[in-house]
């Protein structure tokens, strides 16, 4: 997955992979509450899981990278805890907001398993949900179309030609199988948790 | 709407239409809503399958197409006449004809009686000779590929596979317009159930049976030109322009407040 970074800093930068998906969910650490680097990565650590293995490295890497873009600013504050100097903050701007929902709601190039939609759900406000049922059911579209693109084998059924090709179609329908019902279960949920909220 | 079939040429009028159907069920005091607004269109020859997990609505799907049960909003339509407006008379006679209907618990077998028996029995109530009956029962077993020699076997005894495949001859035999399937593959064996599967879709294709397909295994349903799912009653399928769906219009109310 590649990412255009938005923003006026003229040189285009890419961002690709996992870290697209941090960029994204840095974002709305930062809108939920300031805090400086290092506590931004914890929560991130937390809030995505062990699965994700969040480096403060990359945590630092993207901030920069967002304050390039004037997604975020740094202002310098006291220390919480009395003691002397001072610790830098990372704040919103009057644009992540927008570049937020604009993340959620957009899925960029195909991938079969969207961990990029863990992401979006981690750090979705309520105001996203329509964001967020439009990229889920995008993402269940695509994996239906997926399947239909899988066409049984051309091989004798059951004979040793076939078997590699009949294990790999398997994996892969196993695979959309669980994306589908883990999306449908995902859209049930929000909409169950919008009919009680009401 | 979901608009399922080819395209060549001028538009097909569809074999079989949903529009906006819904269906609910009581249980107990409570009641439930099986399917909302669903809308899709079969056309002659044209395939659909359907991938969804238990109880997401699949079976009642089925039994509204085939005019086994009757919708409460909306209307399903089969060769433009609304299933509802027919007796149920009517609708034992599409069932006998131009629909085809197997699903797991579809299977009724006598004492005593023989495959033979039981295929040749299904044409014979279309009223043809015996002997015609028969031969056409000797030829839909032959390429539901059942051996010659179960056709005198007892029905009581099949093996899962071979009973999968006389019900499908038994189908065949009536030649419907629409097969629907209601979980093609229960068989234990993955070689059995995909060689019962490819079968399923060749039938289909060579003799242009539409095809309704359902399934909780997506890979069940794999080769079908088009296919949807069916979560908790709602159905999306490929077909839907754009990228939002939207939740039916009734549970739409709730989204939307803040």
């Amino acid at each position: 997955m590649v990412v255009a970074a938005e923003g006026n800093t003229g040189t285009a930068k890419w961002i690709r992979g996992r870290s697209a998906h941090l960029r994204g969910a840095l974002l709305g650490l930062v809108l939920e509450r300031p805090s400086h680097g290092g506590e931004l990565a914890n929560r991130m650590a937390m809030r995505l899981g062990e699965t994700w293995r969040v480096d403060s490295n990359d945590v630092y890497r993207l901030l920069q990278n967002l304050m390039d873009e004037g997604l975020v600013e740094v202002r310098e504050e006291p220390r919480r805890d009395k003691r002397p100097g001072t610790r830098i903050v990372y704040h919103p701007t009057e644009m992540t907001s927008a570049a937020l929902t604009r993340w959620i709601e957009t899925l960029l190039p195909r991938e079969t398993f969207r961990l990029g939609l863990h992401a979006k759900l981690a750090v979705a406000r309520e105001q996203d949900v329509p964001g967020l049922r439009s990229a889920l059911a995008q993402h269940r579209r695509e994996c239906l179309e997926l399947a239909q693109m899988m066409c049984p084998g051309d091989g004798e059924p059951g004979s040793w030609g076939a078997l590699f090709m009949d294990c790999t179609r398997d994996g892969i329908h196993q695979m959309l199988q669980t994306e589908l019902d883990w999306v449908n279960r995902t859209l049930r949920r929000i909409e169950e948790y919008a009919a009680t909220a009401a | 709407m979901a608009s399922v079939g080819s395209s060549r040429g001028k538009a097909q009028a569809p074999l079989l239409s949903f529009a906006s159907v819904g269906k609910r069920r009581r249980e107990g005091e409570r009641e439930s809503t099986v399917l909302e607004d669903v809308s899709f269109e079969l056309r002659p020859g044209s395939a659909l399958g359907i991938y969804g997990q238990r109880r997401s609505g699949k079976s009642t799907l089925l039994r509204l197409a085939v005019g086994l049960e009757l919708a409460q909003e909306g209307s399903v339509l089969f060769e433009g006449r609304a299933l509802a407006g027919m007796s149920s008379g009517e609708r034992a006679r599409l069932l006998r004809g131009p629909i085809a209907f197997l699903s797991g618990d579809g299977w009724l077998p006598s004492p005593g009686e023989t495959v033979m028996d039981h295929v040749a029995m299904s044409a014979g109530s279309a009223g043809l000779s015996l002997r015609e009956a028969r031969r056409r029962a000797l030829a839909a077993l032959d390429r539901a590929g059942v051996a010659g020699v179960s056709a005198e076997e007892m029905t009581v005894s099949l093996a899962p596979d071979t009973r999968a495949r006389v019900m499908l001859a038994r189908a065949l035999v009536r030649e419907p317009l629409m097969l629907a399937v209601d979980e093609p593959a229960p068989l234990p064996a993955l070689l059995e159930r995909e060689r019962y599967c490819a079968l399923l879709r060749e039938v289909a294709r060579e003799r242009s049976i539409a095809l309704l397909m359902a399934s909780e295994e997506l890979s069940a349903l794999q080769g079908i030109a088009s296919l949807a799912s069916l979560s908790a009653g709602e159905l999306c399928s490929t077909q839907v322009q754009g990228t939002v769906v939207e939740f039916p219009r009734r549970r739409a109310a709730a989204i939307e407040a803040p």
